[in-house]
């Protein structure tokens, strides 16, 4: 699973991070989304994708 | 979506559907902007100009200028600050639940404990001093109640102003580790745009959290086997504070929207200048987005509801709203094992033809 992220449409909800901790985080400057892992194993596919369809601005993407 | 007739004769849009909701939340060819808005009701307050807005009220605004103040004051609402916050919410809320407790009678849970804890938090965050907050509560309790005359608002406006632009001032002097403190020091901000942030972050933040607040617990009152499921497992509390925040959707008319253009929108041809309503609590009881959408189910689980919006004017102090609602709730009813209305349920009036929908009051005993 590969995950690409547009940054410049990250509204900095934060929701990804609440579903996905180990593969995203929040950028304390503002509050966007920081990309832990672009390429995590199969077991974070049900947090990643819950997190992609929760996303408000809809900016992750999983290839 | 479906077309609609506003009070005015104009013929809009009303979004019902939960995935039409997110779409058109997310899609800002559906402007922010308030030229040509409109409100599907008449409510208080939305007759008023918005010609004369301070600057900085990003609420009305599309990206990229709604962006740059977004992301100013992102860093104050992320999950990780607002979590810092946890200790200093527990002590304000068992403070005011001390000063409950130690009444003899019923009380208003909405006067004691509902209004005051999110004006409380949200002094704090500004940096208000303690010896200001009385007076600071009294203003925004008149402005937002449904019996203040004109006059008292108008007085309210006024005071609300004067003590804002006064803080504003303030930490400009000398500057606190609060938002403002940290904007005034990290940030090109003027004060015009500090103050127009700073009444967005008091809308947005205290009527909100006050009405879910009271009407949450109503709803758990009249609901006593759910209550006695939450009493019996603490750790149902988050999914229970997402429950409410869908069941009650408490924002009740908008978001708003002004198309920007002619379109062609899932089929239907959008033109310029169209109001599109979007009914959050239509869209938090679509049956196709939630099973059985007009039962309250605290064992419901994670759900998409929408009660924070969508798309890039997402409610930006979620972490911060269901922090207070959790600490709130909870708090609450492990003080008051025997927390009951002390008037029937008939007695409680609830906040008819507003933006925000409540309990008027919320007499308990214990």
């Amino acid at each position: 699973m590969r995950i690409e992220i547009d940054e410049d449409l990250c509204c900095g909800a934060g929701t990804c991070v609440l579903l996905a901790p180990d593969v995203f985080d929040q950028n304390d400057e503002d509050g966007t989304v920081i990309l832990l892992d672009a390429a995590p194993g199969e077991e974070q596919r049900a947090a990643v994708e819950e997190a992609a369809s929760r996303c408000p601005t809809a900016v992750i993407r999983i290839a | 979506m479906t077309p609609l007739r506003y009070p005015d004769g104009h013929i809009g849009r009303l979004v019902t559907g939960l995935q039409t909701a997110r779409s058109v939340l997310g899609d800002t060819r559906f402007s922010s902007l308030p030229a040509g808005k409109r409100s599907p009701v008449k409510v208080p307050g939305s007759e008023l100009s918005t010609d004369a807005l301070p600057p900085g009220m990003f609420v009305n605004m599309d990206p990229p200028e709604h962006t740059r103040y977004r992301r100013l004051l992102s860093k104050h609402f992320t999950i990780r600050r607002v979590r810092e916050l946890r200790p200093r919410i527990q002590e304000m809320t068992d403070r005011l639940l001390d000063e409950m407790e130690s009444a003899a009678g019923p009380v208003d849970l909405v006067q004691a404990f509902a209004k005051p804890l999110p004006t409380l938090v949200t002094s704090e965050l500004l940096g208000l001093p303690e010896a200001d907050r009385s007076q600071f509560g009294h203003h925004v309790d008149v402005l937002f109640s449904l019996s203040s005359s004109g006059e008292e608002m108008q007085q309210s406006m006024m005071g609300l102003g004067g003590m804002l632009t006064a803080l504003i001032a303030a930490a400009r002097k000398d500057p606190g580790p609060d938002i403002l403190g940290r904007l005034t020091l990290e940030t090109d901000l003027t004060d015009e745009e500090l103050l127009g942030i700073t009444i967005v972050l008091l809308i947005a933040g205290l009527e909100t959290t006050t009405n879910m607040l009271a009407l949450g617990t109503y709803a758990l009152l009249r609901h006593p086997d759910q209550l006695a499921a939450l009493r019996a497992d603490w750790t149902l509390m988050d999914d229970a504070v997402e429950e409410l925040l869908r069941y009650l959707s408490v924002v009740q008319i908008g978001p708003i929207r002004v198309a920007a253009e002619d379109f062609e929108f899932e089929g239907q041809s959008v033109r310029k200048g169209e109001v599109v309503t979007v009914s959050l609590p239509a869209a938090n009881r679509d049956p196709l987005g939630f099973e059985a959408p007009d039962t309250f189910d605290i064992r419901r689980g994670p759900s998409r509801h929408l009660a924070f919006g969508s798309g890039p004017h997402q409610c930006m102090g979620h972490h911060l709203a269901r922090l207070e609602l959790a600490i709130g709730y909870e708090s609450l009813l492990r003080r008051f094992p025997r927390l009951e209305l002390a008037v029937p349920a008939e007695e409680i009036g609830t906040r008819e033809m507003m933006v925000t929908y409540g309990v008027l009051g919320l007499p308990v005993r214990w």
